[in-house]
């Protein structure tokens, strides 16, 4: 179980965590979810005592910085290259395996789970970004710890690599494990998260489950055509719902469920040609949450109806952080 | 701190750089004192002639201990940031204090032993290229060959603390060897123009030409038609340069625990 209360941090004038609350329980994953800049990676380092600012972290009540041994408690990955490229992969978990009295036959075995076995033994340089996250992933269980902590463990992987991540992250929180992921990307979201953290320009949008995200930031509604469309769309209106008429003559209804619609159709005798729910999409309640929270927006492309994807991540280039 | 210390071992330990460093040092060391051995053969042995046989000509420029184990401390930290590994190891090592502590220590050792190490090779090098032994005992050498080890050991921390303090290696590499072999060559250049000869007085004060002092073998020329260097004592000189090296890692340690990892 992690507590966060008031979590706050400011560069100069630029406020990038506004004052984040959030609990992330055990045995189910909890996404991370904003924007590019929206300040996610700057609130996993505020909760792992990198960066200093407001609040407070608690890991089943204690600080981060009072936990000894913290690789057996918190497995943490906040940027997939944070290796030497030349010590070996697994000389490199054998150093941080030393830090927190891992015994190296752990080594071995996350590599194994990790599926890296085969180029254990090989300089990390030349790893490819789903392997540098692979190994990334491996560092985390390595301490075989309660909660893990993983800033866009997605990133780089393949479609094959995304479904294994998935499942494995699954697996984890199903043992009763915290898992906390950050992602920028819905669809990853969507397919991992039982659990929500919204965020946009360093506030809070939303905390709770997926469903009530998608409930709370958008409208059921059904689509409807019948040849008698705008007769049937004053019968709707009357009975309270809000219709929406679409170029090609179609009806969007919203507030009012598909079988109350038919049965009114039904009643009024209105032949319908059509009537169907649409679901809405955790991209859809992406959208209309933190439409007005971007930190970059880029200019709409003429033509293109999509918004354009934002700018390079800001924040991983941390500020203040001199090579 | 027990944990701290495992972690920077392994380091150190699976740094290829570590032993190609160390091996350059070593052998670069022994080739001066084969070389320097050859060619004061027929000379008389003197207290001088040992020292600069020993540390492989040390005198005459940075002894190369010194250089090689200052850019081993420039890795212990520098590291970190550039290889952006400051990151898993403070979630392996929260305790910034015990982290900093265990890089210090461990570099301190390694420096330790190959001022000692190099000293070894180069006195077996010249004893070899003599073919006699050669008496280690006579005034001051004792204590200028300590003074090797200090010096070295100041060194190794000195990379250590400005890597530290400026988060990265270039900006350390380019500051530890500006310094010495250009800004204090100016400074003591401009104290031989006569109208800046009051500069003279304050070069004692200058840190890698005060270090220097701690390897001294003969004391500095004074008299007639000398410049007045007017050095201090050995372990004066050594701690002016130890309090120049205390106040960047005293910066370093105390920005490191303020600032953003």
């Amino acid at each position: 179980m992690i507590t966060a209360h008031g979590l706050h941090k400011r560069y100069g004038d630029k406020i990038a965590v506004d004052d984040l609350t959030f609990d992330v329980r055990p045995g189910v994953v909890t996404g991370f979810l904003g924007p590019n800049g929206a300040g996610k990676s700057t609130t996993m380092r505020l909760m792992l005592d990198l960066d200093h600012g407001g609040g407070e972290t608690r890991f089943d009540g204690k600080r981060f910085r009072d936990i000894h041994d913290p690789m057996r408690e918190i497995g943490a990955v906040l940027e997939a290259r944070s290796f030497h490229p030349t010590r070996t992969a697994r000389n490199h978990l054998r150093m941080l395996a030393a830090a927190n009295r891992i015994p190296s036959s752990r080594v071995d075995e996350v590599f194994e789970i990790v599926g890296l076995t085969e180029v254990k033994n090989k300089k990390p340089k030349g790893f490819s970004l789903g392997m540098a996250q692979r190994l990334g992933l491996a560092q985390a269980l390595l301490g075989d710890p309660a909660v893990l902590i993983l800033d866009e463990p997605a990133n780089g992987l393949d479609p094959h690599g995304i479904h294994w991540l998935r499942d494995v992250l699954k697996a984890l929180a199903a043992q009763g494990r915290t898992v906390f992921v950050s992602s920028h990307l819905l669809a990853e979201m969507a397919l991992m998260a039982d659990e929500l953290v919204v965020i946009g320009r360093g506030k809070m949008i939303d905390n709770g489950s997926v469903a009530s995200f998608v409930g709370r930031f958008t409208q059921a509604t059904v689509l409807v055509r019948s040849p008698a469309a705008e007769s049937f769309a004053d019968a709707l209106r009357g009975e309270g719902a809000t219709v929406e008429s679409l170029p090609d003559g179609a009806l969007m209804v919203s507030g009012a469920g598909a079988s109350a619609i038919g049965e009114l159709a039904h009643r009024a005798g209105v032949v319908l040609h059509e009537l169907a729910p649409q679901s809405a999409s955790l991209e859809q309640a992406f959208m209309s949450a933190t439409g007005a929270s971007e930190e970059f927006v880029a200019q709409e492309f003429a033509g293109a109806d999509d918004t354009a994807p934002g700018a390079e991540r800001p924040d991983t280039a941390a500020p203040g952080g001199a090579a | 701190m027990t944990d701290a210390l495992r972690f920077e071992w392994v380091r150190i330990r699976t740094l290829r750089s570590t032993y190609w460093l160390i091996g350059l040092a070593l052998a670069l060391s022994a080739a001066v004192a084969l070389i320097f051995g050859l060619a004061t053969r027929s000379d008389p042995l003197t207290v001088v002639t040992i020292g600069r046989a020993l540390t492989a000509g040390g005198d005459f420029g940075v002894p190369f201990p010194a250089i090689f184990m200052a850019i081993i401390g420039i890795f212990a930290t520098g590291h970190e940031y550039r290889h952006n590994t400051i990151q898993p190891t403070l979630t392996a090592i929260p305790q910034r204090s015990s982290l900093l502590a265990a890089k210090v220590i461990v570099v301190v050792a390694t420096a330790v032993l190959v001022a000692v190490v190099s000293m070894l090779l180069c006195w077996v090098v010249f004893m070899i290229t003599r073919g006699e032994s050669v008496p280690l005992g006579d005034a001051p050498l004792p204590e200028a060959l300590g003074g090797y080890v200090v010096y070295t050991v100041l060194w190794a921390v000195l990379g250590l603390a400005l890597a530290q303090l400026f988060r990265g290696v270039p900006s350390a590499i380019v500051v530890i060897f500006v310094f010495p072999f250009i800004v204090e060559t100016v400074i003591v250049g401009l104290s031989f123009v006569p109208a800046l000869d009051w500069l003279q007085p304050a070069l004692k004060f200058l840190p890698f030409s005060a270090g220097s002092r701690l390897f001294a073998f003969e004391d500095f020329p004074t008299g007639e038609g000398q410049p007045n260097f007017d050095f201090l004592d050995r372990w004066v000189s050594g701690s002016v340069f130890a309090l120049f090296v205390g106040v960047i890692l005293a910066v370093g340690w105390v920005l490191f625990q303020k600032r953003d990892a």
